[in-house]
């Protein structure tokens, strides 16, 4: 997996006008990208190698002599031809309007033709980076579920059981995080009530904080270890190094609340990813 | 100086002026404005000091700040030249009989890129780029074309070619004396910077050190043959459509002019053989006050410069002549038609800066070639600035303004700053294969970029006053059958030209080339024989090499 990603920037044909492509690639670049700039005067040919070689994500093209026509299609092509069409490939320059269907759809993703600023193309590249780098990993299944904060699990359960109607799946004591458990079916979900069996279980600093209410959602997950390594690489803090083992025996870890914007996430693999949903 | 001594030289001026105007009298007789005051010639301080005499003097006299005519505007016009040209010989051919049946009054040539960069158009490197920047030429046939029925004792004809300036120049001679008109009586401008192609514009073929010897052999030779031949322009232009200031336009500019001036010299030439023929090219962009500031701190420098450092005794030696675009860079795809005003106040700006020739943008070149239309427009510009304003009527009529000799003087400043770091350097060639001012461009460029993100600087239309829903304007379109077209003419060229003297003429241009033998003549001969400008330069680059960019 890539720490960043890596854009190829290119002047493919003879203008010589590259004000753009230095501002583009500066530009990506103080965007915390990894910038490769071709030069003047490249053909289509010695683009998409060099763009294999430098293995990009994407590849810029610049031009404004009026051959965009012939010249951005060709790379495209010349992709396919070399099993690469992963790589994203946008432009600009003098490009009239009335060329930018043409040039979609011949497999130009983008077009930015003159006073776009510098910010919609960075922006751009960010939208389509993420679901491409992560497409290999699926998406996480379901809640798996809703941890609650409580005092005490005895004087909350009435709520969820006798009130809202929730049946009770079981109660459990989870030494590593010094709590007790208790487990509600909603759905192909769970609520989870939380109380604290130690005053240095994170439940009660929790509490003392503040309040009772929401404490974190559950995540099921595949593969625990490869999602923390992918979350790792793209700068996301983790809480833990390793899995640990939770409720039910599955294997857990939590996402650094600032990431997910003030929600404490847990990442769940079940003990037996299989058969997860009949645990029963 | 005295006021005494100030009045024997205005005396004299005047003079000079007298003799001048029986031959070439002024445009009109007397110069008034709508209130039918009388507007004087020149105005000058009611008390002429020393400063004055020394940084402003008389115009048509060192250090002509106030201009390098004695009458200015009040003579001749500026030449309304539009740069033009696009797709084939032939159309290209039926555009400029367009314009100069609507008044303009010089030719000036857009080549398109591979002819700018010395391959024929069958060549794999020009797919796309055939007749797209501007015409197709891959041949004395084409050449023939492109001048047919246009009188070369007339007309004066520019044409921006660097790299194989030769060629194409060479290409005009022939044309010429086909016509029956000879070398000596030509008059135009190749553009034959190479310096800046490196540093801005991109359509370089050899390294330095050859390309800066065919462009002394050019000088050598022009200065004998085509002495009317203005044998390179200097040109600030890319530079600051690169992304300079205003400052470094004018400090890469004149620095890549002492480069050339230095190798002509190295190569054995007097100054005043040769330095007469420059010329140089600036831009006019959108802040109107240091704009006109700009030329008049060239023309001071650079008379300085020639006379002084230079030593040089011919009085068009000092001068620095120049040809304006207006800024391609400031025009915007949003809302075009607001374009048209842009240019008229840069436009306007090289007027009041005294330019000798004049290039005002379309409208829609932000987003194509221009259309006839459009290039009309921009046409009617020059002659509405030139016929109605009356900014013609006087010299120099800024001067005197606190404000406008401040910013004259305060710019010079900084260009001594810029041009003394890169004599430091060794020189313009040795700072440009440096990358130096490559990167100082770039900076600036990148700077300018990110106060438009900011708002800092605001773009009408742009990001202020931006307008939802625009609508596109109808764009020129180039013939897309123009690639294969060039191809077919060069198939039927190969086959009925005589082979024989083709090749005998690129071997001698090889051994020329080898040699330190001027290589104009070999050029001439080849271009004679029908030898293609892809031929030639593939000659020269075997000699030569290719430069790669840093």
């Amino acid at each position: 997996m890539k720490q960043k990603i890596r854009v190829l920037i290119g002047k493919p044909g003879l203008d010589g006008h590259d004000r753009g492509a230095l501002i583009i690639a500066q530009a990506l670049r103080d965007a915390g990208m990894e910038v490769v700039y071709t030069g003047l005067r490249q053909t289509p040919a010695q683009i998409v190698h060099a763009a294999i070689q430098e293995d990009v994500d994407f590849i810029g093209l610049s031009c404004l002599s009026g051959a965009h026509n012939e010249l951005f299609p060709e790379i495209v092509r010349l992709l396919k031809e070399q099993q690469a069409e992963d790589i994203i490939v946008f432009g600009g320059g003098v490009i009239p309007q009335e060329d930018i269907p043409f040039l979609k759809e011949q497999g130009i993703r983008e077009i930015f033709t003159p006073g776009t600023p510098t910010q919609a193309a960075i922006d751009y590249i960010r939208q389509q980076a993420r679901p491409k780098q992560e497409n290999w990993l699926e998406p996480p299944k379901k809640i798996a579920h809703i941890g609650i904060a409580v005092h005490s699990i005895d004087q909350a359960l009435p709520f969820y059981t006798e009130h809202l109607g929730l049946r009770l799946e079981g109660r459990e004591k989870v030494e590593s995080e010094q709590v007790e458990v208790a487990f509600l079916r909603i759905g192909e979900s769970r609520i989870e009530l939380l109380e604290a069996l130690a005053p240095q279980s994170s439940i009660a600093t929790f509490i003392e904080k503040r309040g009772q209410g929401i404490h974190h959602i559950a995540l099921e997950v595949d593969d625990i270890v490869e999602r923390m390594n992918t979350l790792h690489e793209h700068g996301i803090r983790l809480l833990q190094e390793q899995p640990k083992i939770g409720a039910h025996e599955a294997q857990i870890a939590f996402i650094h609340p600032r990431e997910a914007h003030g929600v404490l996430v847990e990442l769940c693999q079940p003990k037996d990813s299989g058969v997860a949903k009949n645990d029963e | 100086m005295s006021q005494h001594h100030f009045t024997q030289i205005y005396e004299k001026w005047q003079q000079s002026i007298d003799q001048k105007l029986k031959k070439t009298p002024e445009r009109k007789g007397t110069f008034t404005t709508s209130s039918n005051i009388e507007v004087e010639r020149v105005y000058l301080p009611k008390e002429v000091d020393q400063e004055y005499e020394e940084k402003l003097g008389l115009p048509g006299e060192y250090p002509y700040t106030r201009g390098v005519q004695p009458t200015m505007y009040r003579g001749r016009l500026w030449t309304m030249r539009q740069y033009a040209g696009f797709g084939s010989a032939e159309e290209t051919n039926r555009r400029f009989r367009y314009l100069l049946e609507q008044g303009q009054t010089g030719l000036s040539v857009a080549f398109d890129l591979p002819t700018q960069i010395g391959y024929d158009s069958d060549d794999a490197m020009a797919v796309g780029e055939v007749g797209k920047v501007g015409v197709a030429i891959d041949s004395l046939a084409d050449m023939e074309l492109l001048l047919d029925q246009i009188p070369l004792d007339k007309v004066s004809t520019s044409m921006t070619i660097n790299a194989p300036a030769s060629v194409l120049l060479a290409m005009y001679i022939v044309v010429a004396e086909k016509q029956g008109v000879s070398s000596e009586k030509l008059s135009g401008t190749i553009q034959n910077d190479i310096l800046k192609e490196y540093i801005a514009r991109g359509t370089y073929i050899f390294p330095p050190q050859p390309s800066m010897r065919l462009i002394t052999d050019i000088f050598a030779y022009c200065a004998s043959h085509v002495p009317k031949w203005n044998t390179i322009s200097i040109s600030g232009y890319h530079i600051r459509e690169a992304g300079s200031s205003a400052v470094q336009e004018v400090a890469f500019t004149l620095a890549d002019g002492i480069a050339y001036v230095d190798a002509a010299i190295q190569a054995g030439l007097d100054i005043d053989q040769f330095a007469p023929q420059l010329s140089f090219f600036f831009n006019a962009h959108n802040h109107f006050f240091e704009e006109v500031a700009k030329f008049r701190c060239a023309r001071r420098i650079w008379s300085n410069l020639m006379r002084n450092k230079y030593n040089a005794k011919n009085p068009k030696s000092w001068q620095f002549r120049v040809h304006t675009q207006t800024g391609g860079s400031t025009l915007t795809a949003q809302q075009p038609d607001n374009n048209v005003v842009r240019v008229t106040l840069q436009a306007l700006a090289a007027v009041l800066g005294g330019t000798q020739s004049l290039h005002t943008n379309s409208r829609d070149e932000a987003l194509a070639l221009p259309t006839e239309e459009s290039a009309r427009i921009a046409l009617r510009t020059q002659q509405i600035i030139a016929y109605e304003s009356g900014v013609t009527d006087t010299v120099d009529p800024l001067a005197g303004s606190y404000y406008m000799e401040q910013l004259t003087d305060e710019m010079e400043a900084e260009v001594a700053v810029y041009m003394e770091k890169i004599a430091q350097m060794g020189g313009a060639v040795a700072a440009v294969e440096a990358g130096y001012m490559q990167r100082e461009i770039h900076k600036e460029a990148y700077d300018m970029q990110r106060k438009i993100e900011s708002g800092e600087e605001i773009v009408v239309g742009v990001n202020r006053f931006v307008l939802e829903n625009e609508t596109q304007p109808d764009l020129l379109r180039v013939d897309p059958l123009i690639g294969k077209k060039q191809t077919e003419k060069l198939d039927t060229l190969r086959k009925n030209r005589n082979q024989a003297l083709v090749e005998q003429t690129l071997n001698q241009l090889r051994e020329g080339a080898k040699s330190t033998e001027n290589v104009m003549p070999l050029i001439v001969d080849a271009v004679r024989a029908y030898a293609t400008i892809g031929e030639i330069c593939g000659v020269l680059r075997q000699v030569f090499g290719e430069y790669r960019s840093v």
